[in-house]
């Protein structure tokens, strides 16, 4: 049974990510539900997306129980910390998407709620965005997060079963950069499958 | 390979959302016909069909508004085929008055219509519940709660329908549609075949609606007692406490009963219109208290109370009617413990999590047209002297026009509002008035509104945001789609009325959308300004990624006037420490900002 949170801003891919968790949760003969929410916007609006395997009805995640939160923003990261359970984990994406609202008041990105909120918990920092235009693909931030996300070993999910359904959610000439930034991504949280396991 | 699972083979378990699973659930169903006007959350249902229905066998089309939809599927219904009708909760009350009459006509081949309602107004403009508006027009109510009931509902409900030739209504929530969870693939039925005869029900004149009216009571009453009943509803537990839920709000019970570790009896009703009532009373005999927990209305605990009233039944109530349930939003596992801790007297913790985090507004996306729009409205307005313009909008990506800075946006009801509501500020006030509306809106109700304003004489200038697509679902076609589908063109429509001050404009030209704006604000009689370009992501979509600019601050030319951040907007700027700059990743490149206009010290570049 786990619960996970991915935050982020429309058109991040978080949805996308999310779907891939789930479909290799389902080939697994799991229960997974999900949950996604589309606000107004087409895109930069906010995004949640929850994701639960095993034996649950309610898709939402009751606050404070969530074992990870996976942001693909800082401030996403705050919004949806509440979730989190006791000791739960942060995979951060280190990525700033300044809100409108402050831009037009000409203010800072808030920084200094950031560094204080997410400071209290247990937090890895995944550079993804990075990682990926190393990778010559910036589209593939997600695919490592995925990757990141694998090597905590909270999914309980088989590595090829997430290849796979990766695999059936891309087409088959962005297979090789993805299956790359996957690897990127697993070695980024410093931790490893077979530890935790 | 990217796979297409709802075109999966009987037997395969598919990680889907609900509104896909009710995409699969009307192939498997044998449906014939499917038509909708697009509206969150029930948009995906149209487009899957868009994609696959033509492999399902299925004539799909998108509608201009929810009641031609129906009408669509009514007659499709009429002719023997099975005909489905999907739309957003307030689509249903576009489609009500041909809605109420279906139940008086009856129909022929089973018909389904679908709600999504959505509680927490996560994309509308209220939560009502259609419950209520099945009840209302007589039409059998059934509610799923889970992507796989979604599914196995709708083909029941189209069984149940074709064998008492009367329509069902399934009502979807946001944390239904939206859900994915594992749906078992069933086998495709075959379709019914086309067996069109004359029918004094199908012309409700007075004779025909008279004899009518004793129908739909004897076809409700045969859904009541069908075999397909028990399908819908189920129980399990034991305990005297009996909680009586349905929909959505069933999901959260079982977890927060544990997270309070007590226990009660489930009675999860499927079909909440008519209710089958031998089985309610009997649960409601052997318990001691009852819990209704819905999301929406009372409309399962008004029913049951009253079946209770007239069997002269006493039991400890508790629900939304005595205040210990709540009546709005939507439900999750935290809510419903919290209610439910106070009727079972624990004690519960309530963890609150005080930190303040800033707002992200929903906002338009960098590259929108509707942004060059506003931005042109505005600077028009000031330079015509026009202080306080009263702006009505409408329903569309061009609602979040309302937002700082350009906020031109003051009343808003429904689709198509923004024109009705023009005459009536127009007729009355002194002040200018400037509305707005998008290309899809104007087809589903803006026209009747704009015939009104010209027969009666009523001075406004009405802005049709012209972007060619329905974008704020999620990319849909318009009547303006084509091919395969004919384009009706909006200036001829807007002519055709009759309206001579027309003018057409494309807003990433700020220059001379500038003008022409102004000549429309000039104008002393009804004027139409029709603003055309493509929505930015239909654009992006088609663009290869070799074209694709950014753009960046030229720093040293960057003056610091802000007029950038604070009137035009874009959401790919932002600011550190007083300076600009351009988000990269955000930039859509459509150059707009870097004409004098925004920027007059030409700092906006593009970015080598």
């Amino acid at each position: 049974m786990v619960s996970i949170v991915f935050a982020g801003v429309g058109g991040q891919g978080v949805i996308t990510v999310a779907i891939m968790v789930g479909r290799a949760a389902v080939a697994e003969g799991k229960n997974a539900l999900m949950t996604e929410l589309h606000g107004m916007a087409q895109r930069g609006g906010r995004i949640s997306v929850e994701v639960r395997i095993g034996d649950y009805k309610s898709a939402i995640i009751p606050t404070g129980s969530a074992d990870a939160l996976v942001a693909f923003e800082e401030l996403e990261a705050v919004r949806n910390i509440s979730k989190l359970k006791e000791g739960g984990i942060v995979l951060l994406n280190r990525r700033r998407i300044h809100p409108v609202s402050m831009t037009i008041r000409l203010q800072n990105y808030p920084e200094d709620i950031v560094e204080e909120r997410l400071g209290r918990v247990n937090k890895v920092d995944v550079d993804a965005d990075q990682v990926a235009l190393n990778l010559g693909n910036k589209k593939v931030a997600n695919t490592v997060m995925i990757g990141a996300l694998y090597s905590t070993g909270i999914l309980g999910i088989n590595e090829e079963s997430l290849v796979s359904a990766m695999k059936e959610s891309l087409p088959e000439k962005h297979w090789a950069v993805n299956m790359q930034a996957f690897e990127e991504g697993k070695k980024l949280t410093g931790l490893s499958v077979a530890n935790i396991a | 390979m990217v796979l297409e699972p709802l075109l999966g083979p009987e037997g395969r378990t598919e990680f889907l959302l609900g509104n896909e699973a009710v995409a699969r659930g009307i192939y498997e169903a044998g449906v014939s016909v499917a038509s909708t006007y697009p509206g969150t959350p029930s948009s995906e249902i149209g487009d899957v069909l868009y994609r696959t229905s033509a492999q399902m066998g299925i004539k799909f089309e998108y509608c201009t508004n929810e009641k031609v939809a129906l009408e669509v599927a009514a007659a499709a219904s009429a002719g023997g085929l099975r005909s489905f009708v999907f739309m957003k909760h307030v689509g249903l009350n576009v489609a009500m008055d041909s809605f109420v009459s279906l139940s008086g006509s009856g129909v022929k081949g089973g018909m389904v219509v679908l709600s999504a309602d959505d509680p927490s107004m996560h994309s509308s403009q209220n939560e009502q519940d259609n419950r209520f508006l099945g009840k209302f027009a007589k039409v059998i109510v059934v509610e799923p709660s889970s992507p796989q009931e979604l599914k196995d509902f709708i083909l029941y409900a189209f069984d149940l329908s074709e064998e008492v030739g009367h329509p069902v209504l399934v009502r979807s929530v946001t944390r239904i549609s939206h859900i994915r969870a594992p749906v078992r693939l069933g086998k495709a039925r075959e379709k019914n075949s086309w067996g069109y005869r004359r029918n004094t029900s199908y012309v409700l004149m007075p004779e025909n609606a008279y004899a009518a009216q004793a129908s739909i009571a004897d076809r409700i009453e045969r859904a009541a007692s069908s075999r397909f009943r028990e399908a819908f509803d189920s129980s399990y537990g034991e305990s005297p406490t009996l909680i009586i839920t349905s929909g959505a709000a069933y999901n959260y019970i079982d977890e927060a009963l544990e997270m309070l570790n007590v226990r009660a009896r489930i009675l999860k009703i499927g079909m909440s219109f008519p209710l089958n009532r031998e089985r309610v009373m009997e649960e409601i005999g052997k318990a001691q208290r009852v819990v209704f927990v819905e999301e929406g209305g009372p409309f399962i605990e008004e029913q049951v109370l009253a079946l209770c009233a007239l069997n002269s039944i006493k039991k400890e109530f508790y629900g939304k009617m005595n205040g210990f349930v709540p009546t709005s939003y939507e439900m999750d596992v935290d809510r419903t413990a919290g209610f439910l801790s106070k009727i079972f007297g624990i004690e519960m913790d309530v963890k609150k999590d005080e930190s303040i985090v800033p707002r992200r507004e929903p906002v338009l996306c960098p590259g929108c047209p509707h942004r060059a729009t506003y931005y042109v409205a505005r600077m028009a307005m000031k330079q015509a002297g026009i202080r306080n313009p009263i702006a009505p909008t409408d329903i569309g990506c061009y609602t979040l026009g309302y937002y700082e800075p350009y906020q031109l946006g003051d009343f808003c009801l429904s689709m198509g509002s923004s024109v009705g509501s023009s005459s009536g500020f127009a007729m009355n006030s002194t002040e200018k008035v400037v509305s707005f509306i998008g290309d899809s809106t104007f087809f589903h109700a803006g026209i009747p509104a704009l015939v009104n304003a010209y027969h009666n004489n009523h001075n406004f200038v009405l802005v049709i945001m012209d972007n060619s697509v329905t974008a704020m679902t999620g990319g849909q076609p318009t009547p303006e789609t084509s091919p395969p589908f004919r384009r009706v063109d909006i200036e001829s429509v807007v002519r055709g009325i009759g309206i001579k001050n027309v003018f057409v404009m494309d807003p990433y030209d700020l220059k001379n959308s500038l003008e022409t704006f102004k000549k429309a604000l000039r104008s002393d009689d009804l004027a139409v300004v029709i603003s055309r370009r493509e929505c930015a992501l239909e654009a992006d979509r088609k663009r290869s990624p070799a074209d694709a600019k950014v753009f960046t601050i030229n720093q040293d030319k960057c003056n610091q006037c802000y007029n950038c951040v604070k009137n035009f907007s874009c959401a790919a700027f932002y600011t550190e420490d007083g300076k600009v700059y351009i988000d990269g990743e955000l930039c859509d490149g459509c150059s707009v900002c870097s004409e004098p206009l925004v920027c007059p010290f030409n700092a906006i570049e593009v970015k080598d």
